[in-house]
């Protein structure tokens, strides 16, 4: 491990996004809020100066070519961790704390969108536009973003863009992989563009529109309005963002396919993609039904909500166009098992992934078929291609660590706050980066009030869930601790 | 014709053999002298690696009319076909034993690429045997099965069991479907042709021909044993194995299929969509009996070995298969295979040959089936366009042969003795494989 080349690396993410950081100024001026400049300014300034710092240390040099497998991996966990401390420094001018402004932050850059706030009222515009940039920013992967920009990278932006997001299948849609990061990014910044409009035409002011946008296409769950997608009482809104929802779950390498090259059979042959699809739909009827059957709601507004909440879940976005937190048992559990799931590999969405899940089921029913016929040679093929060896040992491996992570975490932090439903529901969210859960951190609720510990378990929670698990593995190894300079 | 043969191989040992007594044939490959079995052939050799310009041309390539490269290496293959169309004007015969060389090769859209490759004809063995098996499975109970006509007109070759509607009956007795006719009967391991007083016994193979609705009416009223076919076991997994598997799949049957070797099961497991492979040996009683291997509606034995087939074959058959096929290596071994009780006894050479002697035959002659593993052949014959009107029973032919099918235009008539015979008409001639030439010559100008 070269510290040289690490702190390299930090120091230009840290110089580029303080640059990013100064775009909600523009917001203040254009909202005539002077006092959200400084701020920005002073965050902009710290993260510049801190980049400037490290790439001095690390002797401003480019040559990133030979970029070990770990140091890619060491280099994006402490961009994240990084990037959420910055990102939290204007916070701080609002009167968070420290830890409720590194909660607040790295929840938005994970999408996760968990908020720590209980009363929305004594912020400004500036504050929201902000959170909900910071979603739109990690939404997409923030490696994903500097691989894209940042000429310096574009040759080790290979390792680092695989240890951000180690999805079963290294899926590049043109050979090379800054083409491949613009790609995205252009995929991205199309459906959000698309998304403000449709939402300022069904009547949300554009300020709102553009917020929910943002945290709609990361799968975020910022919402500037503190009732979140139900205070608007716009059901056309509702229908628009179910769509861009269900669009942010889906593979955008397989959208740009579709998009710019024309492959349109690639989506309906994708057989990831067609098991999400069936399971928003019969979860989306499943929880419709079952809130008619309780009186909850009436068909249309149940057929909505259903479909709203399950988009909103299962891509891990975490909006809420009704208070989810208030319904029945039967709906909660339904709402619940989508949590588990999550949106498609080289989505914006979190959570353990369809194609997992797809390999999860597939390996069972193999296992059943292999009891009746112990001879048989039994491949797992996804899209018609058998699954490799190692890769099925990892995902296999993933499920376990997910689990066992998971169970721990809902362990300490039932016994800190002496609520299991807190524990086990939070860190599905947290983990899962999906944002609200049941009770009192409900979608109206806040984790505004739980104690500091386990603001910084669900932290920790949040980074390692939207790094899916694999760096911060393969950092309980002592090997991975081994440093020249 | 002159014809020059590449590779001193098994294939080109049985294609020197069939075609030496009237043809000059020219054996070339790269030994000393020439393998000892090819010493009773009266062939001439030169030695030397075939695709070499230098070699070839001693070979007198320029005057060969044929040219077929049948060495083991596909790539030495092609190169030769390729280097002989470019010194002569022979026709090329290309051997291909690899499934992904004869997709260059053979597929349709060879038309699209930029050049074509110079090669007039591809054989592939395995590829003909698999289409042969398949075709024998697709009827029940059939042990060959030949189209012709696009499938309008078929072949169908069924055994006489004890239970038989048509047992002991004479032939003019028996009440077939119309377009029905019996062409040809093998009895204790010979073919003959029969007339309307021979008898059917028991163990009798009986060869129909007709029209395929006819047919399918024939097999129904007197060979319903099973209807439909819905599972097969394939024991060996090489090129035939898999290729016969995805035929089976895409016909909607239930394959399991039995491969010793493991990282070939591994190969298949991967490009077979729904077929259950199964890693062991054949011969394995318990696994055969364990996965119910005797219950399927037919068994399809195509390891490379002959010994094993066999083994296989009467394993299965006493686990209580019906119907098993078998792939034979060793043209010799086949009437033992059939006499010890194996259904349907297959062999990748009868599959090529026929492709082969198609391709040497006059214009005006195909060979479209050969049956009984040589001892009959199916011959299409066109009469000329100055043929003179004549009944069915008083054209004249100079050796024994029946009229099976006429097909005139588009139609398809199942002829009887008073059905006129027409200028252009394609007759579809059935024969005892020594009197083919006979027969030939009349057409043949």
């Amino acid at each position: 491990m070269r510290l040289v080349a690490i702190f390299n690396a930090l120091g230009i993410i840290l110089v580029a996004l303080g640059v990013i950081m100064l775009t909600p100024i523009s917001v203040a001026l254009l909202a005539g809020e002077h006092a959200s400049i400084l701020p920005f300014v002073v965050a902009c300034a710290v993260s510049a100066g801190l980049g400037l710092l490290f790439q001095w240390r690390g002797g401003f040099s480019r040559d990133f070519d030979e970029l070990k497998r770990s140091e890619g991996m060491l280099i994006v966990t402490l961009a994240w961790l990084v990037t959420g401390a910055v990102g939290g420094i204007p916070y701080l001018f609002y009167g968070l704390g420290p830890i409720d402004a590194y909660f607040e932050s790295i929840s938005g850059f994970t999408t996760t969108g968990a908020t720590i706030l209980k009363d929305f009222s004594p912020y400004p515009h500036t504050f929201f536009f902000w959170r909900s940039l910071s979603q739109w920013l990690g939404g997409m992967g923030i490696i994903v973003l500097f691989v894209a920009i940042l000429p310096q990278f574009a040759v080790a932006g290979r390792q680092m863009f695989f240890a951000e997001a180690p999805g079963p299948t290294e899926e590049k849609v043109t050979p090379r992989i800054t083409h491949t990061a613009k790609a995205l990014w252009l995929i991205y910044i199309l459906l959000t563009v698309i998304e403000v409009g449709l939402l300022r035409l069904s009547g949300m002011p554009l300020f709102d529109a553009v917020c929910n946008s943002f945290s709609t296409m990361a799968a975020g769950g910022f919402s500037p309005h503190p009732q979140s997608i139900m205070g608007y009482q716009n059901p056309t809104g509702v229908w628009i963002i179910t769509l861009f929802m269900f669009l942010a779950g889906g593979n955008f390498a397989l959208q740009y396919r579709v998009l710019f090259q024309g492959k349109i059979r690639a989506l309906a042959e994708n057989e990831e993609f067609r098991l999400y699809a069936a399971i928003v739909t019969l979860m989306s009827l499943l929880l419709c039904a079952a809130l008619v059957a309780g009186g909850a709601a009436g068909f249309n507004d149940g057929l909505r909500d259903g479909f709203f909440q399950i988009a909103s879940i299962i891509t891990t976005t975490g909006f809420a166009s009704t208070d989810f937190a208030l319904w029945a048992v039967p709906a909660q559990t339904i709402l619940f098992t989508v949590m588990l799931v999550g949106g498609c590999a080289g989505s914006a969405g979190g959570g353990v992934k369809v194609v997992r899940v797809l390999f999860g089921l597939k390996y069972l029913k193999r296992e059943i078929a292999q009891v009746v016929h112990p001879k048989a040679v039994l491949p797992i093929k996804i899209d018609r291609v058998p699954v490799p060896e190692d890769i099925q040992r990892q995902i296999l491996g993933f499920l376990l660590f997910y689990i066992s992570l998971m169970t721990l975490s809902a362990l300490a932090v039932s016994i800190i706050e002496a609520d299991a439903a807190v524990g086990i529901v939070g860190t599905a969210a947290t983990i899962g980066n999906i944002g609200p859960g049941y009770g009192a951190i409900g979608p109206m609720g806040s984790f505004g009030h739980l104690s500091d510990l386990t603001k910084i378990i669900f932290i920790a929670d949040m980074v390692v869930g939207r790094l899916e698990l694999i760096p911060f593995l393969a950092m309980l190894h002592p090997d991975f601790w081994v440093f020249k300079r | 014709m002159n014809i020059l043969i590449c590779g001193a191989t098994e294939t080109g040992y049985m294609v020197a053999s069939q075609l030496y007594r009237k043809h000059n044939i020219t054996i070339v490959d790269d030994l000393d002298r020439l393998p000892e079995k090819f010493n009773n052939l009266d062939v001439s050799f030169v030695a030397g690696n075939g695709a070499d310009v230098l070699v070839l041309e001693r070979a007198n390539t320029a005057t060969a009319d044929l040219f077929i490269a049948c060495s083991l290496i596909d790539e030495a293959n092609i190169v030769a076909c390729w280097t002989a169309k470019k010194i002569s004007e022979a026709e090329t015969i290309c051997f291909i034993r690899r499934m992904e060389l004869y997709r260059n090769l053979a597929s349709l859209s060879q038309n699209r690429y930029q050049t074509k490759y110079d090669i007039d004809t591809i054989i592939w063995p395995e590829q003909l045997l698999t289409q042969d098996i398949f075709r024998i499975i697709s009827v029940p109970d059939a042990l060959d099965v030949e189209y012709f006509a696009r499938g309008k007109a078929k072949l169908f070759e069924y055994r006489i069991k004890e239970n038989s509607l048509i047992r002991n009956t004479r032939i003019m007795d028996c009440s077939f479907p119309e377009n029905v006719i019996i062409v040809g009967i093998t009895r204790n391991h010979s073919l003959f042709i029969p007339t309307g007083s021979t008898t059917i016994e028991i163990g009798d193979k009986v060869i129909f021909m007709g029209t395929g609705a006819a047919l399918d009416l024939l097999a129904a009223q007197f060979f319903r044993n099973v209807n439909v076919i819905k599972t097969a076991a394939v024991i060996g997994g090489g090129s035939v194995g898999f290729m016969l598997a995805q035929k089976l799949e895409q016909a909607g049957i239930k394959v399991k299929l039995i491969e010793h070797d493991r990282p070939r099961c591994v190969y298949l497991a991967d490009n077979l969509k729904r077929s259950l492979i199964l890693q062991g040996d054949g011969t394995d009683i318990e696994l055969l009996e364990s996965e119910a291997i005797g219950d399927s509606d037919v068994t399809v034995c195509v390891t490379n070995n002959d010994e094993k087939n066999l083994l296989c074959s009467l394993l299965i058959k006493q686990l209580g298969c019906e119907r098993i096929i078998t792939r034979v290596g060793n043209v010799r071994n086949a009437a033992l295979f059939e006499r010890v009780g194996v259904d349907v006894v297959v062999s990748p050479r009868d599959s090529a040959l026929k492709e082969l002697l198609n391709r040497l035959q006059a214009k005006d002659v195909n060979i479209l089936a050969i049956v009984e593993r040589g001892q009959g052949e199916v011959l299409r014959l066109h009469l000329p366009e100055d043929f003179t009107e004549t009944l069915v029973r008083d054209f004249e032919l100079p050796a024994r042969a029946i009229i099976g099918v006429v097909k005139r235009g588009r139609n398809v008539v199942i002829p009887n003795g008073d059905t006129p015979l027409l200028p252009l008409d394609q007759l579809i001639v059935f024969t005892m494989a020594k009197d083919a030439e006979a027969i030939k010559s009349v057409f043949a100008r």
